[in-house]
């Protein structure tokens, strides 16, 4: 300040440094928390698992959930502080990741859904597994949001349509019709959605070709009468 | 899909979506209006900028009103939008219009007190525009990138004033420009681009928009943004032009003092390729 000839404050340019050091001590420390890919890992076996051993593997899946939600936690802590939107993108994958996990464990039978197979987790069920708020919008923090939880909802179809082919290979018929109206329902609920051109969009474009690749898996079971007997009921509403 | 609209009342999972949807619609709804503010802001700074550049001060600080009135408006209408949790959520869509506005802030504020305004100065400012909504907020950011435009906007300015005048503006100090000088040495790494200064060293009371432009460069390239972050990609890219605008002035400053007596008055450098930031480097 006591040079002040020129046109620039010195004290500008100084002030406006130490400002972007402390985001980078920021960035840094954030990145330090996020990292974790367990869960998906060990979900990744339902394909090669039949119906009846799931409960084995939620087991599993909600062991390493825990951990994530740990980590979860630690990440929630720092972020706390910090205003959420300006930092939300470094974790926001992480988060859908997460959300997927906990998911798809939850329609296999995990997380508080009874052993048994095909139950959505709600945004809210999913919020109080990572035990972060969901949908924040009074005060500013750490929460769970709409778009995260609705990718993860795309990523949890992309994988059930997987599945269902891969149930019909070891021998489970039932799992396609059960995922064959899940998808469903889902699809229709986007379609009320009104979504702008961004990945949310693309990426739900897609799901309407899930619906059909299930569907194609049922109508190649029920043509062939491998749809068990007493499940009648089910099968008539999902062909 | 016929069959949705039979279970839409039904199923639990529609009742959820139909919750989605009106979350969604809102954000999309107030994500809009920040657009179209943003633009509105733009095109109004861009207005009062070009007008700086005309060399009637006295005619553009009425005819300028319009436009601030204009921002003032655009600012005042977004600004309960940009409230605690969503002065980040929408700042991206804004960011644009704020920048742009930096510029033409800053650049006003140049021509009337010859130095730069402060972050502070600047966010106030910003703030107060916002109103009974509250205060808008301009990120550190908005104010580097616009102090960027703006070297582009004082390069316009000192080589429409060496076209028109035969000389760079500038303003006479009272402590020897020298000092400051070896004050740049220190800080920086453009000492390719020094060489002209003997030519202004010569009278070194008085301090011209050449002097200025190369101490913003100095500051400007002193800064070091976070890794892998949006801004510092987005600086990267302003670094290049800003260079250029400098150098072009420095360019036709050589051209006034090796050529000039020999050009009539008004006579314009042909420096025909200037003309906006994002043209200038596709060409570099």
């Amino acid at each position: 300040m006591a040079d002040r000839t020129g046109m620039v404050d010195p004290a500008i340019f100084e002030d406006l440094q130490a400002r972007i050091d402390e985001e980078t001590s920021v960035r840094e420390e954030l990145r330090g928390i996020i990292q974790n890919k367990a869960v998906q890992f060990i979900l990744a076996r339902a394909h090669s698992t039949p119906a009846y051993a799931f409960s084995k593997l939620v087991s599993d899946a909600s062991l390493a959930i825990e951990d994530e939600v740990k980590i979860i936690a630690k990440l929630s802590q720092a972020a706390e502080k910090l205003p959420y939107y300006k930092w939300n993108t470094m974790w926001s994958r992480q988060i859908q990741d997460a959300t997927y996990g906990i998911l798809l464990c939850g329609w296999l039978g995990g997380n508080g859904s009874d052993s048994q197979p095909g139950r959505l987790l709600t945004i809210e069920e999913v919020g109080g597994i990572m035990n972060v708020p969901v949908n924040l919008k009074g005060r500013d923090g750490f929460h769970l949001t709409i778009e995260e939880y609705l990718q993860a909802l795309i990523s949890l179809v992309d994988e059930l349509a997987r599945l269902a082919r891969n149930s019909v290979t070891l021998g489970d018929y039932l799992i396609p019709i059960l995922i064959s109206q899940f998808i469903k329902d889902l699809h229709a609920g986007f379609q009320i959605l009104n979504l702008k051109n961004d990945s949310l969009r693309r990426r739900s474009d897609g799901i309407k070709y899930r619906v059909k690749e299930v569907e194609d898996v049922v109508y190649d079971l029920s043509l062939r009468n491998l749809i068990p007997k007493d499940d009648k009921g089910k099968k008539d509403d999902a062909t | 899909m016929e069959e949705p609209s039979k279970r839409q009342s039904t199923s639990p999972v529609m009742a959820m979506f139909e919750g989605f949807r009106s979350e969604l619609d809102e954000h999309h709804d107030r994500r809009e209006r920040m657009i179209k503010a943003s633009r509105d802001i733009t095109a109004a700074s861009k207005k009062i900028v070009r007008a700086l550049n005309k060399p009637l001060p006295g005619f553009v600080a009425k005819s300028n009103a319009q436009y601030w009135g204009i921002i003032q408006t655009q600012y005042k209408n977004i600004s309960r939008d940009l409230q605690g949790l969503n002065a980040y959520r929408y700042g991206r869509n804004i960011t644009g219009g704020n920048q742009e506005f930096m510029e033409a802030l800053s650049f006003q504020h140049y021509l009337e007190h010859q130095n730069l305004i402060t972050y502070k100065e600047a966010n106030d400012y910003v703030a107060k525009l916002g109103g009974e909504g509250g205060p808008v907020l301009l990120t550190t950011e908005d104010y580097i990138l616009g102090i960027f435009d703006m070297v582009g906007e004082l390069m316009r300015f000192a080589i429409t004033a060496m076209a028109t005048s035969g000389e760079l503006p500038g303003t006479l100090v009272q402590e020897d420009v020298t000092s400051r000088e070896s004050h740049d040495e220190q800080a920086g790494d453009s000492m390719d681009v020094e060489q002209p200064s003997t030519t202004r060293t010569q009278h070194p009371q008085k301090r011209d928009v050449l002097a200025d432009l190369r101490e913003l460069r100095l500051c400007l390239e002193g800064l070091e943004p976070s890794r892998g972050s949006k801004f510092e990609g987005d600086a990267e890219k302003k670094m290049t032009v800003m260079r250029q605008c400098v150098e072009k002035v420095e360019t036709a400053l050589y051209g006034l003092i090796v050529r000039g007596q020999e050009r009539p008055k008004g006579w314009v450098p042909d420096l025909r390729e200037e003309r906006r930031g994002a043209e200038a480097i596709e060409g570099y």
